[in-house]
């Protein structure tokens, strides 16, 4: 057997190309030095008070000779096995890097490369017909005929909504923890074909939009009796390392931009669906306010009351669901079958 | 005093791959906290890329009176591929801190607490023409001009409009700019300088955001473009309004009576802010704004506490709508208060808001509390039942409780029945664990039968867990009927049987006249009102699984049940029970319930109906 090209293998451009974190470990565990360093860093985050702990000589000379390791540029794949495993390594790193509390984080997920145009492509043979051709028909039940035809989306489509459709006895209407354990199973395990066409159909009248407002079960998953404040949603959010780089992918993959035609970035509109549809399940998930079907508007569940002199902060968190050019586009190119014709 | 501050988090600009050293990139401003503070500015010399990596800075400075950013050293393409390594963002972004200080920077700290961002886009090209750029990116970055600025602080300049990098890359370009919708407003702009002023303090509390318009004019030869953009700057808050009273309501009466409960609310007063008050972190602004009783007597101090919520209201002080807070702070009891308790006094909370400097931070509510004694009584002199001699075990006769008993919250009453003579006792007597009454059942069947029971005495007693106080009752139970043959082969449940008239000619477990009741429903799709054989239509199916159905499964599975549920239906509350069923819903006790369209159709159209159409 060979012996490995190096920490991190390397394209011929000599640029490093990201391994996962999980292995990333494995391969520092094997480095006495890098092994070593990674521990104390560690150490240094585990304290209450980061920033005095990183003021430490020790933690920021760790923090350099790991620079250099292969955990450095680590990333992790969405529905990989031991995901979180691979994100606790991921955030371990780089909450010592960033200060932890920037607007934007960059996402750990390795980047999406598939198109929309993809997903067309199997849609069409699911559905055996031409997506043209159904333009009288009420996209939002077809999506769930479909799935309701294949084995493995009808039995995690059932198993969410029953779980979050359950009366539970007092003052609760149902398990939150269980229902939104269900979502993130049905997104996770789920190919896009049939999840995206759920959750982003195009509809024409109030009852398929009604039903398209109704696919995460919002009444369990979605609604509660308080508005939270946005900020104090993103917090609780940062604090759950899957939630925060679920929060971080959206952002990354979601960010409107001027550089791009269609507001996104790199033009990627199955990117940005796909890193939405990663948020059901969290804290902030995301869902359409109403059934209207002109305007479409998604939220979390949280409002800017309340938010002192970070009013402004808060609307910007809120407007990147609310009003993002990127987000309606890439929702309305799904709906109408369009994608974005890239140059390969 | 807050001391110097930037009016802006974060900056933005481009850098392109060879620009010359010495290129301006974007001025940044301070503002301050008093007139006499000069303002330096520092550079943290690690460069953070994609938020991530990190690199010493070898081409950035900034100079450290007037805040100009310039590249001290070229940026060429073994410099760029350096830092774009490992960034496979599709744009490659290095982020910069700058610091502020009013003293010059002795060391080269990175970790003041004033500091403020700026981006550098690095593009993968040489500076492009100016002719190839649009008017929007020749006079505005990408980031939105948005800006705040403290409450009563001095005026001072807050921003350039004018891009250093394009002034100094396309100076044959005449590019001007106004501030529009400022008239009446207090910002002024320098047509020299191209920068923005505030001319006067500011306070919150008159006007939170002002919205203007930055407008751009491009002169090339005799081609001329412009833009305008939203040039917005909120003022931030700070804690200069002292707690006020609304309608100067400072008192209000708190009556503790039948409910007496431990958590339970007896009166709220509200005290109004017009500062705003985060609730995120909740935490700290709860300290910020305390309320705390006012009391050197342990027993209050233990029985009563404080909660204080508050909300976000507006105010529009003088047409334009500015936030404000509204604090509620409510008498709560801290624990259960016994029946014999009889007090009056008056309890005061001091509330203060903590951080406003002046001798107006507090004030003091006050809440006239009066704790009423309850009687433990019963207003029947006596209780009387009929009870008919068919009636089987479980069958609920009828309640008992004491006066008010259903007002009752945090008093534990128990119900219990004084044996009578020892030969005829067919009744007892159940409570649930959170109900203020008792129920009375039928809990020895054969004893109804007896010919010699026929009416029997007995005395319930109530009596409060807490205090041990009690009352008593005189209780007569009159049997009554004819006792009719027991039919053959009828289930012990009514809830097996599936047709209305099998039902009626059948009895069951808890039945009070020998023979199940047929509830007749609706018959439209799912309903709660479905048709099913109960032994009491009134308690039968209601959707709650009482203490007395709890005791036997085959009593009222239509409410109990726990085990699968075959057909259209929807589960009660804690997936115990069918809540609402499609058609006739029947039940085998321990096992699974079904609910179905009763197959006996009405006769099909024939040949007459047809004609008669």
């Amino acid at each position: 057997l060979a012996a490995p090209p190096g920490p991190a293998g390397q394209d011929p451009r000599g640029w490093r190309v990201p391994v996962d974190c999980v292995r990333a470990n494995e391969l520092c565990a094997g480095e006495p030095s890098c092994s070593s360093r990674y521990r104390t860093l560690r150490q240094c985050l585990a304290g209450r008070d980061r920033n005095t702990m990183l003021a430490n000589k020790e933690c920021q000379a760790a923090l350099e000779v790991l620079q250099e390791s292969p955990l450095y540029d680590c990333r992790c794949k969405r529905g990989m096995k031991k995901e979180l495993q691979c994100l606790q390594i991921y955030w371990s790193i780089h909450l010592g890097l960033t200060e932890g509390e920037e607007f934007y984080e960059a996402s750990p997920y390795e980047p999406v490369t598939s198109r929309l145009s993809d997903i067309f492509r199997l849609a069409s043979i699911f559905s055996g017909m031409d997506p043209a051709a159904t333009s009288k028909s009420n996209h939002c039940l077809d999506a769930a005929k479909a799935c309701n035809l294949n084995d493995n989306c009808k039995r995690l489509r059932s198993g969410y909504i029953s779980t979050c459709s359950r009366e539970l006895a007092g003052s609760e209407p149902c398990s939150r923890r269980k229902c939104h354990k269900a979502l993130r199973q049905f997104f996770d395990r789920v190919p896009g074909e049939f999840t995206f066409r759920l959750l982003f159909c195009s509809c024409k009248d109030r009852a398929c939009a009604e039903r398209r407002r109704q696919t995460i079960v919002p009444s369990c998953s979605y609604e509660d009796r308080e508005k939270p404040n946005c900020l104090d949603l993103r917090g609780t959010c940062r604090a759950d390392h899957l939630c925060r780089s679920r929060l971080a992918d959206f952002h990354t993959n979601c960010q409107a931009t001027f550089q791009s035609l269609t507001s996104c970035p790199g033009d990627n509109y199955q990117a940005c669906l796909g890193s939405y549809a990663g948020l059901i399940g969290f804290d902030v998930t995301p869902n359409y306010v109403d059934a209207s079907t002109t305007s479409i508007t998604i939220s979390p569940w949280c409002s800017c009351k309340g938010s002192g002199n970070m009013e402004e902060e808060c609307e910007k968190f809120l407007r990147d669901f609310t009003e993002n050019p990127c987000l309606r586009n890439a929702i309305q190119a799904f709906g109408n079958g369009s994608d974005v014709n890239v140059a390969p | 005093a807050f001391g110097l501050y930037f009016p802006r988090k974060e900056y933005l600009e481009n850098v392109y791959i060879d620009e010359p050293a010495g290129v301006p990139l974007l001025r940044i401003h301070a503002l301050k906290d008093s007139h006499e503070e000069v303002a330096h500015f520092h550079l943290c010399q690690t460069l953070i890329i994609s938020r991530a990596r990190s690199h010493e800075n070898n081409w950035f400075q900034i100079r450290e009176k007037t805040g100009l950013l310039y590249l001290s050293k070229s940026l060429d393409r073994d410099d760029f591929n350096m830092l774009s390594v490992g960034n496979w963002m599709p744009l490659s972004k290095v982020m910069l801190y700058v610091f502020l200080s009013s003293h010059p920077f002795q060391e080269k700290e990175c970790d003041s607490a004033t500091r403020t961002t700026v981006f550098l886009s690095l593009i993968n090209a040489t500076a492009p023409a100016c002719n190839s750029l649009t008017a929007r990116q020749l006079c505005f970055t990408e980031m939105d001009l948005s800006f705040h600025i403290k409450e009563n602080r001095p005026p001072g300049t807050f921003h350039q409009l004018q891009l250093p990098s394009v002034h100094h890359l396309c100076q044959n370009l005449s590019i001007s700019y106004k501030l529009l919708a400022a008239e009446g407003l207090p910002f002024r702009y320098n047509e020299n300088t191209t920068s923005v002023r505030v001319t006067q303090r500011l306070d919150r509390e008159e006007r939170e955001r002002y919205e203007l318009i930055a407008k751009c004019t491009v002169r090339e030869g005799f081609r001329e473009m412009q833009v305008e953009v939203p040039f917005l700057v909120n003022v931030l808050d700070e804690d200069d309004s002292p707690p006020f009273l609304p309608n100067g309501t400072d008192t209000a009466d708190a009556v503790v009576e039948f409910n007496r409960k431990e958590g339970t609310v007896l009166a709220t007063l509200t005290v109004y802010d017009a500062d705003t008050t985060p609730i995120y972190p909740l935490e700290s602004s709860r300290k910020k704004y305390t309320g705390t009783i006012v009391t050197d007597d342990p027993w209050i101090s233990e029985t009563f506490r404080v909660e204080h919520i508050f909300d976000e209201i507006h105010f529009s002080p003088n047409g334009s709508q500015v936030r404000g807070t509204r604090h509620e702070y409510k008498l709560v009891l801290n624990k259960s208060i016994s029946v014999t308790e009889h007090r009056y006094f008056q309890l005061d909370v001091l509330v203060n808001d903590t951080e406003f400097p002046g001798p107006e931070r507090s004030v003091m509510l006050h809440f006239n509390v009066s704790i009423l004694p309850v009687s433990i009584q019963f207003s029947n002199v006596t209780y009387q039942f009929t009870v008919n001699r068919n009636a089987e075990r479980f069958a609920q006769i009828g309640k008992i409780c004491i006066e008010n008993c259903m007002k009752f919250r945090g008093v534990n009453i128990t119900y219990k029945l004084l044996s009578p003579n020892a030969s005829c006792y067919p009744v007892g007597i159940l409570q649930g664990r959170e109900d203020k009454y008792g129920s009375l059942y039928v809990n020895d069947s054969s004893a109804l039968r007896r010919p010699e029971c026929k009416e029997i005495q007995y005395t319930v007693q109530a009596t409060d867990k807490q205090s041990r106080k009690h009352a008593k009752t005189l209780l007569t139970v009159v049997l009554e009927g004819t006792i009719l043959k027991k039919e053959e082969d009828c289930p012990d449940s009514c809830a097996i049987s599936k047709h209305h008239a099998e039902c009626e000619e059948c009895g069951g477990l808890g039945v009070l006249t020998g023979r199940c009741q047929w509830r007749q429903g609706s018959g439209k799709g799912i309903t709660t009102n479905y048709s099913t054989c109960t032994p009491s239509i009134k308690t039968c199916p209601d959707g709650i699984c009482d203490v007395v159905e709890s005791r036997d499964p085959a009593v009222c599975p239509q409410d109990c049940t726990s085990g699968n549920i075959i057909g259209g239906h929807g589960k009660g509350i804690g997936n115990l029970g069918i809540k609402s069923g499609h058609g006739i819903c029947y039940c085998f006790p321990r096992q699974n319930c079904y609910c179905e369209k009763d197959d006996i159709k009405e006769q099909l159209c024939d040949e007459v109906c047809k004609t008669v159409i």
